[in-house]
């Protein structure tokens, strides 16, 4: 039995119109987000991975509703978001939250620790004065920056520790999930695995789903439940994550995998795939597939027909002993044996 | 201190370390804060008067008159003969006055027989700097001119941003459609030229202190949106007001909490260069007399009593001087706060 998703997304697509001239016409279409479905169960994590430009952020930005999707559904809780009255959306915005990567631009650095926390339960009129307080200083402890901190202002924390601040500022409405979009991404190594961790124990603590934007494959692989790989606006392959890094089927997935830097220093390098070219422009997509003018093992059918994503054929997924991973392998390309619909 | 922000306080403190607009910005406080209590020093009604041992203040207040002090008229008295007279009877010792640095007010004629007004500085009747065509001091008229000209030049630049800065950030924070009208028609209204219509306007609805700056109001505010607006637009997509909004902050709280604290340099680096340029407007519009309604004291029409007999030195100089010294620390109160407020000096790393 799979427990309801908390958020589901179909076929979502965000495009930004080109706009030039003085009556700002049309001239073009950026297809930043170009059809991606997924579904997030609570208390999860989807592992979002892709190479910059590919629509990862929009992706988050667009299900927080911060960026309006040009179409597609998204649930959450049951709801259709695209559906709801402002004031309702703003209700909801209880829920769900964000965490950015650049922590020293997403803290308002002419606010105080204080007044960056006491702004969620300002906003949705949360307790009172001396309540809100003891929330803050509550907050500011779960994460790790003690209650001396509240007084003092962004600029005068490093970067590991605004973050803690940016974190706390999102979990402070007890929301059910939270998109991360590339939370460790900005900070040094030695910080990264604090934050990881403190987000991991968040996540247990407070049953989080989260949504994990990043492009460092390790971290995604240590964070998530399911990961899901999206090249120019769409995923071309998703599945648990152990299945994922175990089983890579996408030439994609496999290119970015063997990428990843040995600490062998044995290792045969010239087994590494190395991709070449660059992607194609989201303003101009090819006809067939995306990936196709990058791709190894692309033939004459890439070139005529998108492909979908679709389940992997049972016996192509050799690590069975994951119930999740069985049914959740999906991959997009004509080269892998999928189970056609 | 501790209430303000950090970014303020630095701002602050590099505004106090750049001394000549510092100084600058105290004197010219200074004058300001003096010319609001000019009655005491300028005027002429005494500042205090004795007379048969009670005390009178007559500065403010109703007008005093003369039989108040055994005078034997009933109109206001004159405190510079009352003066003269106590002085004379010396001995019978009535009383004593004493009178103001200038003891004239702007707006009286001071004529003496024979004499044909301008007459030149002379210190003995306490004209330092003269007297314009129709006998008026021109030191009094100059400083009541100058306490007119800055406040009209404050209230202006007020109203003036209250507009400029309420509609850019609007257009900036809304973009698209709105901003795309909005900036095609403030593009229209700021071809207008500026002085032509608002001497059309006030030469029709001869304009008081607050009508004459609601129609600059009306022909000025243009200016201000495309600050706002780009200081908007940029502050709008930056994480931190995306954040407000995820956290579900209304448009308001993004604009006024977020957004207008971090966009509030572009806009006080501009406030004392738009001073400066509404005393020349009020200035320039009194000098072709349409401005404010005589018998106000101003700049602009000793100005242009001046340039008319360059013969009379005394008070095309003065006047010409005041301005020079009045913009100049404007201008240099302007350049230390553009300086202060520098967002270049403040993205060090520390």
């Amino acid at each position: 039995m799979k427990p309801e998703p908390l958020l589901t997304v179909k076929d979502l697509k965000v495009h930004f119109p080109i706009q030039g001239g003085i009556f700002l016409r049309r001239q073009g279409t950026v297809y930043a987000v170009n059809g991606v479905n997924f579904s997030l169960p609570p208390g999860q994590t989807l592992g979002l991975v892709g190479e910059s430009g590919c629509g990862k952020t929009t992706v988050g930005r667009a299900i927080l509703n911060l960026i309006e999707a040009t179409s597609g559904e998204i649930n959450f809780m049951g709801q259709n978001i695209h559906s709801l009255t402002t004031p309702k959306l703003r209700q909801l915005r209880r829920e769900m939250q964000i965490v950015f990567q650049d922590p020293f631009e997403s803290l308002n650095p002419r606010h105080s620790v204080r007044d960056i926390l006491l702004e969620p339960f300002i906003i949705h009129n949360v307790g009172d004065d001396a309540s809100r307080e003891k929330s803050v200083k509550e907050l500011a402890e779960r994460v790790g920056l003690g209650a001396s901190a509240l007084n003092r202002f962004p600029h005068e924390f490093s970067g590991g520790q605004r973050q803690r601040i940016g974190i706390a500022r999102a979990i402070a409405l007890k929301p059910k999930f939270i998109v991360c979009d590339e939370p460790v991404s900005a900070l040094d190594v030695s910080i990264q695995s604090q934050i990881i961790n403190l987000l991991i124990e968040l996540q247990r603590e407070m049953g989080l789903a989260y949504l994990f934007i990043a492009h460092d494959l390790a971290v995604v692989k240590h964070v998530s439940d399911v990961v899901a790989v999206m090249y120019l606006g769409k995923i071309v392959e998703i599945a648990g994550a152990q299945q994922l890094y175990k089983n890579p089927r996408h030439p994609y997935t496999q290119a970015l995998l063997s990428a990843i830097p040995s600490t062998d220093p044995e290792a045969d390098l010239t087994k590494k795939q190395i991709l070449k070219g660059e992607p194609a422009s989201p303003s101009s997509l090819p006809r067939g597939c995306a990936f196709y003018s990058r791709c190894p093992i692309g033939s004459e059918e890439c070139l005529q027909k998108v492909p979908e994503l679709l389940d992997l054929l049972p016996e192509e997924n050799n690590s069975s002993q994951s119930g999740v991973a069985l049914d959740a392998h999906q991959v997009a390309c004509f080269k892998v044996p999928v189970r056609k619909t | 201190m501790a209430l303000l922000d950090p970014i303020t306080r630095r701002r602050f403190k590099r505004f106090c370390s750049i001394k000549r607009g510092y100084y600058s910005f105290l004197l010219l406080l200074g004058f300001i804060v003096f010319s609001c209590f000019a009655e005491i020093f300028v005027n002429s009604r005494a500042v205090v008067v004795v007379y048969k041992g009670d005390w009178y203040f007559p500065t403010y207040g109703a007008m005093k008159p003369g039989t108040a002090f055994g005078l034997d008229y009933g109109y206001e008295t004159n405190y510079r003969e009352l003066k003269a007279k106590f002085e004379m009877n010396k001995d019978t010792s009535e009383g004593w006055v004493l009178l103001p640095l200038i003891p004239y007010n702007p707006l009286e004629n001071d004529l003496v027989e024979g004499i044909y007004p301008p007459s030149a500085p002379d210190f003995s009747r306490s004209h330092y700097l003269g007297t314009d065509n129709s006998g008026r001091d021109v030191a009094a008229r100059l400083i009541y001119g100058f306490r007119i000209c800055i406040f009209f030049a404050l209230f202006y630049v007020l109203c003036n941003y209250t507009v400029g800065v309420s509609l850019g950030a609007l257009m900036g924070y809304s973009g698209g459609r709105f901003d795309l009208i909005m900036q095609r028609l403030i593009e229209i209204w700021s071809n207008i030229p500026f002085l032509y219509v608002v001497m059309i306007v006030s030469s029709i609805l001869a304009p008081n202190f607050f009508t004459l700056a609601i129609i600059m109001v009306v022909f000025g505010w243009m200016h201000m949106t495309w600050y706002m607006r780009t200081a908007v637009y940029k502050e709008k997509t930056r994480d931190y007001s995306v954040a407000a909004r995820a956290l579900g902050a209304k448009p308001q709280r993004v604009i006024f909490h977020h957004i207008l604290p971090n966009a509030v340099s572009t806009i006080v680096a501009f406030v004392p260069f738009s001073i400066a340029g509404a005393i020349y407007s009020l200035t320039s519009l009194d000098y072709l007399g349409y401005g404010l309604s005589p018998p106000t004291p101003s700049w602009g029409e000793l100005l242009a009593q001046g340039t008319g007999q360059l013969d009379k030195p005394w008070i095309v100089m003065s006047v010409v001087c005041a301005l020079v010294l009045v913009l100049t620390l404007v201008t240099f109160f302007g350049e230390a706060i553009r300086e202060a407020f520098d967002p270049r000096k403040h993205t060090v790393y520390e």
